[in-house]
């Protein structure tokens, strides 16, 4: 069964066209990983699936949400696209915490102000997805005190809390010194081994190949070869992807 | 060498007293509309489509290129005339002096929301939080704590500035002043008091906003 299905999903600014096209059906429960150069539209393609940007052509579901985009459909409107977004966690490179609050409000922000969910409650929740994430004792921290690996964990947890169908992730460890990278991959390993469906964008080729179902490669604003970990990253069939795979090894 | 007497204001401290109200109330009504007005047009300027936003910049960049004395005076003398309706003196000013410190605060608005990074909408949007939510919760708290030194700064001018009502003779600090040096012939104790008394008022206000600012900031 589809978690998110997004069909030919068309996205331009101005005259550059990054998106042409891509088409995903996300089974629940999967773990699908794009990677490709930056540029390739993957990250748009991603911010596509909870629109924060909004394709020109193309279709979306997820869950019971369903979005159509074109010339002569009505464009969505805030009320709509803040209901979809409810049910679709995502996590930045750049965290994006909310500077002014402390760790627990960032997480409670959500459910007490969207779902309208009581204070206490909120905060219990809150306290168990911190420990989750292996943060108990940050709770009432302000997220400048927390080193990078920490926010994003409290990021995750953020998202968690509005209790999300499909969680995206936009290369969450791109931004961190390369020893917390570990501690983030970890929180996000340990979510899909519970059955979370993810979409992730990420540079991390052998996490990726550890923990997705499915790996996709992107060039040029479509998405030229999916498959299996093992199919698209071990035995790449585009001389792009054997290039990109390559380069990627060198490099890393 | 000048003998200073300053015994010579004694019967005039209630006239002081009197002027330096009036002038801390021009201050905090005037503060209190321009706040109001400069929320608005900083927020219009920032979201409005551009027949709403461009007028407002018409507005900013009136209030800001003329001198506050010269609205003033425009204020009383032309404006009713072209209105045609009668104004008195303090409610000239009180249009005047508010509509000036709109524009400026309107600026400062503008500024402080702009210099919040997207990433903090596209946070809020993440979690479906709804446009006018999160520029109430995410956006302007955090704007607040970019404008305050800037505030402050206004608002200090602004109380500054009130001293020029007394050239349509509405009763203020300075006005009061230069009533009691016709009285008294002692300009240099009169005005010497005054000057004092806007430091007294202000100065203090300068530490609240230093307090302010490091506390607001704590988190930083």
């Amino acid at each position: 069964m589809s978690a998110l299905i997004a069909s030919n999903i068309h996205k331009a600014f101005g005259d550059h066209e990054v998106l042409k096209g891509v088409s995903l059906d996300v089974a629940r429960g999967e773990v699908v990983t794009l990677i490709g150069a930056s540029g390739s539209g993957k990250s748009t393609f991603l911010r596509c699936l909870n629109l924060l940007e909004m394709p020109q052509q193309g279709e979306l579901a997820i869950g019971t949400h369903q979005f159509a985009f074109g010339r002569g459909v009505r464009p969505a409107g805030d009320a709509q696209l803040a209901l979809l977004r409810r049910s679709v966690g995502m996590v930045f490179q750049h965290f994006n915490l909310f500077p002014h609050m402390s760790v627990l409000r960032n997480i409670t922000e959500g459910p007490v102000q969207v779902k309208g969910m009581a204070q206490a409650e909120a905060d219990a929740l809150g306290r168990d997805l911190l420990a989750k994430v292996g943060l108990a004792d940050k709770a009432d921290a302000f997220p400048s005190r927390l080193s990078g690996g920490q926010k994003q964990r409290v990021a995750i947890a953020r998202a968690l809390a509005m209790k999300p169908e499909v969680m995206l992730f936009d290369e969450p460890t791109s931004a961190l010194d390369p020893e917390l990278v570990g501690e983030v991959l970890a929180v996000i390993r340990s979510l899909a081994s519970e059955g979370m469906t993810m979409v992730l964008v990420t540079h991390e080729m052998t996490f990726a190949a550890d923990v997705s179902t499915r790996v996709g490669f992107m060039n040029d604003g479509i998405m030229a070869e999916i498959g299996t970990p093992e199919e698209t990253i071990r035995q790449p069939r585009s001389e792009r992807l054997k290039s990109f795979l390559s380069r990627f090894h060198e490099t890393h | 060498m000048y003998v200073w007497e300053f015994a010579a204001l004694k019967p005039y401290w209630g006239l002081i007293w009197q002027g330096l109200l009036v002038t801390v109330f021009y201050t905090v009504t005037t503060v209190a509309a321009g706040l109001v007005i400069g929320l608005i047009v900083g927020i219009l300027r920032t979201t409005a489509p551009r027949w709403i936003a461009v007028p407002l910049r018409l507005y900013i960049e009136i209030f800001r290129c003329t001198p506050l004395l010269v609205q003033l005076v425009w204020m009383y003398y032309a404006l009713p005339v072209l209105i045609g309706v009668d104004m008195s003196p303090a409610m000239a000013c009180f249009i005047a002096l508010s509509l000036y410190a709109g524009s400026f605060y309107a600026e400062i608005f503008r500024g402080g929301i702009e210099a919040v990074d997207v990433g903090q909408w596209e946070a809020g949007r993440a979690i479906g939080m709804r446009r006018g939510k999160i520029f109430r919760r995410i956006v302007l708290p955090q704007a607040t704590q970019v404008m305050i030194p800037s505030f402050i700064n206004q608002t200090i001018m602004q109380l500054k500035n009130t001293s020029l009502v007394s050239v349509v003779a509405v009763g203020d600090l300075l006005y009061q002043g230069s009533v009691i040096t016709a009285a008294s012939y002692r300009p240099l104790e009169v005005y010497t008091t005054i000057a004092v008394l806007y430091f007294v008022v202000l100065f203090p206000l300068t530490l609240v906003a230093d307090r302010v600012e490091l506390r607001m900031g704590a988190h930083r």
